[in-house]
């Protein structure tokens, strides 16, 4: 705790006026002697470094620097010298509304702790400065500035010295433009002292508003519309207001601090460090650089590993945590059941994270950030990465030059070079060895000097002789370190080992106190005065190296001395036994955990399945005996007696039936956080492709009922929803290579009583959105697309010269203006015939094209009208009870539509009824006898069609796509089962690689939980057996201590925040459908 | 503001009202004799080309070319196929019509502790459901309360056809139902909700089942032994002959974690109880045969409930089962009855779902008809196709358990039934709007 500040008072030049006598102590020192590391790789054995006004001037060998006249001389012997640690996240010196909202109740952000659990009570709206020219969203805070709210923090800046940084960048930690960070020396000074430079970087993160807010954005496709619409408004801002200086008179553009406080950023000038939840996250928002060529600097959660080629090949730095996770609690069957194959992957991974990244030369800065406890974690985690793999160098620029050069500050810090900061840190020895117990004992900061309880620390531990001088006892001191719970704390531990000490004189315990080189010991009077006597002897003393000095009482008031030599020093205990280095987790398999894989499966040059009934879906029909040859991915031909060339793979389908791969034109599988963004009546610019999620196990699940193309739609909580994206369900590929290229860009409408919200509690005295009926509903989307029309018009004007100031680019207008134009077809969620008939007519007016209307309860009332208009019907089978609007539904729909000549198919909206759309199609049959063959185009071909992709897939005919299911039966039976599932001639899913797929979680798994549980056993030895409490039936480990009345505090923000909580390789048990979050 | 909700009040009650248009049936005069069909019995073989004849709401013959006596309409049935109707075991008819509208619905009553909540006092005989349900087979229901707490009330066994709940009633009162508490921690570090905390919250569930137990019995300890009448307890007087072992308990409960718990704790309390749902009896299939405690499995058309699971961890619950000897049923997903209601009609693709992935076709069959006759206690009355069961059959043209295949025929205690519906009437309508327009072109 004890941070002395040795030299002068006035680190800079500095307008305070001086009170009293000023001080001008020489502010010169010349540290000597000492192991210099001057940046990563370049070493000085022994050298001298020069620190003049808190400035570098000289640094070099022993024999190279003349040590100044004026200089103070400090012998540094045997010591290492290194550049002061550089923290790029830190939120020390920060108010606690700008913290970052803590992950967990119970602990969360490094330095934040409670603070930042409280800060997350805190509204958007009271953190964002007030009655400025700013942005309307509350989440949207560029402009704000760290620099100019920083506060003292003396407690924060002690902490994070004491570990070796000298300086931090100051972030804030809350929105989604969260403003600029500053770097603070971390002298603990006032802010004008501290505060090396301001404007360092922008802070962005994917934050949504929390459910009870209802402010856009509640969804992360909303948040990165926001994003992209406000990088485009500050672009916008700065020649709107260049062209209106140079046109007097014109109509002047808004002044808006928010959008001008990005200028920097939008051209590339300084970094924006944009902070990732996931790994998903990270290829979003390289993305979002790569659309706005920002420079990027990415803040992850330390999953980086999984997409490490990525990130390689994107080339942004990459700021990750040291949290890396405890042993997972696998002690107990029922435990264990808990703990997913991706956990204790994570755990054995994430330490060789950044290994991993620097191997593929991804330059990695790490910070506190999420250390529970950084006094304890920080070094340890920083060598067990070292352990895992990190060359030293590259961990000692991970705490240095790679933080300085991403924040723009290697002029000024991060190495020992003359010119740059005297910020620099004096330790032991090695600190970054991987079983180094090297500690830090002096810290420079701008020239002061300040001390950390490690030079304070004395080891008294060994065996000691002792010389007693009148009195008469033992001569043998015996103190030893207690294994037990881990003090840790830094000060109490003697160097390189933990616990607490205890002594023994002869053989009874004594008690013993140490307080620095002061030892006070108490002993039984019988140690002394043989057997019968009573009381206490008291013993206090000096202990300077190896010899040790003081007095004593007897128990009846005698004093004595005495003196100490120590014979022997205890050996260095071992250290918590090394993991293995071997990994014995997959770390190749995408997504991770169970059924990732490594890559996607190969694709057979040519192939030929044999002898199968096979469903076409196209004009041959029905095949009896049937072949399919397949060559490069496509359909080559199908029919009968088919041959292959040599060497083609052959599948003898004998007894089974094939069909094209089933396609699902309403879906919500695969969608990251949020499936509706559900605030704004009118949200067409949020794209659900934004936000592909590979690693959602619906897709493996689909595969294997048969499902090859799935059309992902935004939820149905507007009328007009967010921009649709159509994926192939190519399990183990990247997000981007799901979608089905050239599929046409479509958008989700919403008719009916989700979009009037009918079915939300009325607040009373809050506004409710308009629309609240269907009226309301068709006067919006007029509305919409009259606004859109201006819009182009005022392009033309601007283009034409007509008008002097450059129109805003306004991404919502022109999503609506690519409907209008027949570029982006509509789905349109729609249950009576009334709300369908005025969009028909609405539709007739505007001449929209409209690919699909949803779930089209009532189609079948008005399905001439349907058909006229040219629009497909994709629809529930026969769902029908669960709202009001639905009471007509009947499963003869389909078939009715049909009939009147609409496009018809059958849908899911569902992640289970997904998976057998096969035999959902059959319904067509029962309800309305369609033909067998005509049935099972409702989930081929139909879909393809409403989708404009029938040229790719949805049917098995020459040059299409080979997209095709080997089913056991026919696929329209309840019996059948989807043995094989291809896609682009690839075999996606088969029930043989499905059963080898678990075989092998089940064997890593347990080889994993093995290896956890022999971290967890000596865990629980040591007491410390609680990641988290006690299992089922147990009574639980005690809680942690926390005030009764905090929890109380939290408890409703608590259920907010469970109620949104997601992790991302979610339990797979999600039932999210079209009115996820709509139907509150 | 105001007049505007009571508008909306008025038009949503209007809806809720709507009875459904079907006409219960008349029981027939005389005897019926169902000619020539192929019988599936169920308990024994199918039969081809057999005769049915239906007496005084019963089978009272099956053979060959049966005799005619006097009076008996002659349905020729030739080509097609007698199944005994089918029986969801797990469902909320007649207690919800329309999900989302709050005043259709009558579930699950407030409190956590509801074991004198009876279905069969609320159950709506003009429930649209009914007809939609039948007309695919479902001829009859197990009526289950929820709740959102821990004892839900108490089931009702009904036929799909009459006048009143009094009607329809087969047994007023099958069993007790609990519903077991989520006893899954969620200790991913990130989860707001603290360990202990959410064991405290697990803790307290499971001391409040054993709380009302221990309670119900010293309450009929004290009834019995108190030697005068004591204050009524309508709670506890609803548990009695659960404790008595006159009235099974049915828990809910899917986690392979909470069946155990549940299992553990009837042992404990030496009742006999029944799980309900068990999405995860599989993987508990040994320690359910053991105990002999059977699994009315619902339903088998959903997620697994764990991201590692296998995808058909939910396909192949009911083969494992059967193949470890544990006695089941299938059933829908009665839990979820305000949405799961609307499929009921669709009870017989979750057996073909569950054939499709292990189980054998003709025990698929029996796991919608026999099975669940047994469960629930009426196998003596239903389930099957013997002589001296209730006359409550359908006729087909094909496997009911294959979605093409149509119920052409049902018969409720002997009586044909109407298998027109909101449904099929709003079908007919329709289409007479298409030959209109036709019409009008030519």
């Amino acid at each position: 705790m004890l941070a002395l500040a040795a030299a002068s008072l006035a680190a800079q030049v500095s307008s305070t006026p001086i009170e009293g006598l000023r001080d001008a102590s020489p502010r010169v020192h010349a540290i000597t002697g000492a192991r210099i590391v001057t940046s990563p790789g370049a070493v000085i054995e022994k050298g001298t470094l020069v620190i003049r006004d808190g400035i570098v001037a000289a640094v070099g060998a022993e024999a190279d620097v003349k040590i100044p006249a004026d200089a103070r001389i400090w012998s540094a012997d045997g010591k290492t010298i290194y550049a002061g640690l550089i923290e790029p996240l830190a939120d020390v010196s920060l108010p606690g509304a700008l913290k970052t909202e803590a992950l967990t109740a119970g602990g969360g952000r490094g330095g934040g702790g409670r603070g930042g659990v409280l800060a997350a009570a805190v509204p958007a709206e009271t953190i964002a400065p007030a009655a400025v020219a700013r942005s309307w969203n509350p989440r949207v805070t560029p402009e704000r500035d760290v620099a100019k709210v920083l506060a003292v923090d003396e407690r924060g800046a002690t902490a994070l010295r004491e570990l070796g940084f000298t300086s931090a960048a100051v972030t804030p930690g809350r929105g989604i433009f969260r403003g600029e960070s500053a770097l603070v020396n971390l002298s603990g000074r006032a802010p004008n002292a501290a505060l090396v430079r301001a404007h360092l970087a922008q802070h962005v993160a994917f934050e949504l508003s929390n459910f009870r807010e209802n402010a856009y954005p509640d969804s992360l496709m909303g948040c990165i519309a926001l994003i992209r619409q406000t990088l485009l408004d500050a672009q916008w801002l700065q020649s709107a207001r260049d062209a209106w200086q140079k046109n007097p008179g014109t109509q002047r553009p808004e002044e808006n601090a928010s959008l001008s406080a990005l200028a920097d950023y939008v051209a590339a000038r300084k970094p924006v460090v944009i902070e990732a939840q996931d790994e998903l996250d990270v290829l979003r928002a390289q993305k979002i650089a790569d659309e706005f060529k920002l420079k990027l600097v990415l803040r992850t959660r330390g999953t980086d590993y999984r997409v490490a080629n990525a990130i390689a090949a994107a080339k942004a730095p990459v700021i990750v945590p040291l949290n890396f996770p405890a042993a997972p609690e696998v002690e107990t069957p029922d435990k264990a059941a808990d703990v997913s194959l991706a956990t204790l992957q994570h755990w054995e991974l994430a330490p060789s994270n950044a290994a991993r990244l620097t191997a593929k030369g991804v330059p990695v800065a790490f910070t506190t950030a999420g250390l529970a406890t950084p006094a304890t974690q920080f070094w340890t985690n920083v060598r067990l990465a070292v352990k895992r793999g990190l060359a030293p160098d590259a961990a000692l620029a991970a705490v240095t030059t790679a933080p300085a050069k991403m924040l723009g500050v290697d002029d000024l810090v991060g190495a020992i070079a003359p010119g740059k900061l005297g910020n620099v840190i004096i330790a032991t020895g090695d600190l970054f060895a991987t079983d180094s117990t090297a500690e830090i004992t002096d810290v420079w900061i701008d020239g002061d000097h300040f001390e950390t309880p490690a030079a304070e620390k004395v080891d008294v531990r060994g065996t000691w002789k002792m010389a007693w001088r009148g009195a008469t006892a033992p001569d043998e001191l015996k103190i030893e370190t207690r294994s037990g719970p881990s003090g840790g704390g830094a000060a109490g531990a003697g160097a390189g080992g933990g616990g607490r000490p205890s002594a023994r004189l002869g053989d009874k315990v004594l008690t013993m106190v140490q307080s620095r080189d002061q030892l006070t010991l108490l002993a039984p009077a019988e140690v002394f005065l043989g057997k019968d006597a009573k009381g206490t002897v008291r013993l206090a003393g000096t202990v300077k190296g190896n010899s040790a000095e003081g007095s004593g009482l007897l128990p009846d008031g005698t004093e004595f001395r005495w003196s100490a030599e120590r014979t022997s020093t205890p050996e260095k205990p071992a250290g918590p036994a090394a993991r293995e280095e071997k990994s014995l987790a997959n770390a190749d398999n995408w997504p991770a955990g169970a059924y990732g894989r490594k890559g996607i499966p190969a694709q057979p040059e040519w192939l030929l399945v044999k002898n199968a009934t096979i469903w076409t879906s196209g004009s041959a029909g029905r095949i009896v005996g049937g072949d399919l040859l397949v060559h490069a991915g496509k359909t080559e031909q199908v029919g009968k007696n088919l041959s292959a060339p040599a060497g083609a793979t052959v599948i003898d389908a004998a007894g089974k039936h094939v069909s094209a791969g089933l396609i699902d034109c309403h879906s919500h599988t695969a969608i990251s956080r949020g499936v509706n963004e559900a605030t704004s009546a009118v949200t067409v610019e949020v794209r659900v492709g934004d936000v592909v999620d590979a690693t959602d196990v619906g897709i493996y699940r689909e595969l294997a009922g048969g499902l090859t193309v799935a059309n992902l739609l935004h939820g149905s909580a507007n009328p007009m929803g967010g921009q649709n994206q159509v994926i192939k369900l190519r399990w183990g590929a990247m997000p981007e290579e799901l979608k089905f290229a050239g599929a046409k860009p479509g958008v989700k409408f919403a008719l009916g009583e989700n979009v009037k919200q009918s079915n939300r509690t009325i607040t009373p005295g809050v506004a409710a959105r308009y629309p609240q009926t269907r009226m309301g509903v068709e006067q919006i989307m007029a509305d919409t697309f009259a606004r859109a029309r201006d819009y182009e018009r005022d392009w033309s004007d601007w283009s034409s010269g007509k008008s002097p100031l450059p129109p805003r680019r306004d991404l919502r207008l022109e999503a609506a203006l690519e409907i209008l134009h027949g570029d982006r077809i509509v789905h349109i969620h729609s249950y009576r015939q009334d709300e369908v008939l005025t969009f028909i007519r609405l539709a007739q007016r505007e001449k929209l094209t409209v690919g699909t209307f949803q779930h089209i309860l009532e189609g079948y009332k008005v399905a001439d009208e349907i058909a006229k208009l040219g629009a497909g019907g994709s629809c529930f089978t026969d769902w029908w009870a669960y709202k009001n609007e639905v009471v007509d539904a009947i499963p003869y729909d389909g078939a009715m539509m049909r009939a009147a000549g609409v496009v018809v198919s059958f849908n899911s909206d569902d992640n289970e009824l997904a998976r057998r759309l096969n035999s959902e199609a059959a319904k067509a049959v029962k309800y309305g006898g369609v033909p067998e063959d005509e049935a099972l185009k409702f989930v081929t071909l139909n879909p393809a069609k409403q989708l404009r992709i029938d040229d790719r897939v949805g049917s098995l005919e020459p040059g299409k796509d080979a997209d095709f299911v080997i089913w056991s039966a026919s696929p329209l039976s309840t019996y059948a089962r989807a043995e094989q599932t291809w896609i682009d001639g690839r075999c996606y899913f088969s029930l043989a690689d499905d059963a080898a797929m678990r075989a092998a979680a089940t064997s890593e798994r347990e080889a994993l939980a093995q290896k956890a549980l022999t971290e967890r056993m000596r865990a629980l030895a040591a007491g410390g057996g609680a990641a988290a409490g006690g299992g089922r039936g147990g009574a639980g480990s005690a809680a942690p201590a926390e005030p009764p009345s905090v929890i109380r505090a939290l408890q409703a923000m608590e259920e907010i925040r469970a109620h949104e909580f997601q992790s991302i390789y979610h339990d797979g048990a999600d039932t999210i459908n079209c009115s996820t979050h709509a139907l509150q | 503001m105001r007049s505007s909700k009571l508008l909306l009040a008025l038009v949503l009650a209007a809806v809720v009202a709507r009875a459904s248009d079907s006409i219960p049936a008349v029981r027939p005069a005389g005897p019926v004799l169902l000619r020539g069909a192929t019988v599936h019995t169920v308990s024994g073989a199918d039969l081809a080309a057999t005769d049915v004849l239906l007496r005084d709401g019963k089978v009272s013959a099956i053979g060959q070319k049966l005799a005619a006596p006097k009076g008996t309409t002659v349905v020729d049935v030739a080509g097609k196929h007698l199944y005994p109707g089918l029986i969801s075991a797990f469902s909320g008819m007649g207690l919800s019509e329309t999900a989302s509208v709050r005043g259709s619905v009558d579930l699950s009553e407030t409190g956590g502790l509801n074991p004198n909540a009876r279905a069969q006092p609320a159950i709506n005989p003009d429930s649209e459901h009914i007809p939609v349900s039948r007309a695919n087979g479902i001829l009859t229901a197990l009526t289950v309360p929820q709740t959102t707490g821990l004892i839900a009330g108490v089931s009702t066994l009904i036929r799909m056809d009459g006048w009143t709940y009094e009607d329809l009633t087969i047994r007023p009162a099958v069993a007790l139902h609990l519903r077991w508490p989520n006893l899954t921690i969620n200790r991913d570090p990130s989860f707001p909700r603290p360990v202990a905390d959410q064991q405290r919250a697990i803790d307290d569930n499971l001391k409040k089942i054993r709380d009302a137990f221990a309670t119900a019995r010293a309450y009929l300890k004290a009834k019995e032994g108190a030697g005068k009448p004591i204050d009524t307890d309508l709670r506890w007087e609803a548990m009695i002959p659960a404790l008595r072992g006159e009235m099974p308990v049915f828990v809910y409960a899917n986690e392979a974690r909470e069946i155990e718990s549940a299992i553990e704790w009837a042992k404990t309390e030496k009742l006999k109880i029944t799980i309900l749902g068990g999405l995860e009896a599989w993987k508990v299939a040994d320690l359910l045969k053991q105990n002999d405690v059977p699994v009315i499995v619902g339903p088998v058309l959903t997620l697994p409930l764990h991201r590692e699971d296998p995808f058909d961890a939910t396909y192949a619950n009911p083969g494992k089962l059967f193949a470890a000897g544990v006695r089941f049923c299938i059933a829908n997903d009665g839990d979820n009855a305000e949405l799961g209601n609307q499929a009921d009609r669709n009870l017989p693709y979750q057996a073909g779902k569950a054939a499709a992935y292990g189980l054998p076709p003709s025990e698929a069959l029996k796991a919608i008809t026999l099975y669940p006759a047994q469960l629930l206690g009426v196998a003596n009355e239903l389930g099957s196709i013997e002589v001296g069961k209730r006359a409550t059959l359908i006729v087909t043209d094909g496997d009911p358990i294959e979605m093409p295949t149509h119920v052409e025929r049902a018969y409720i205690d002997g009586a044909s039934i109407d298998l027109s519906n909101h449904h099929t009437r709003l079908y007919e309508k329709y289409q007479k709007k298409y030959e209109q327009l036709k019409a009008n072109k030519t």
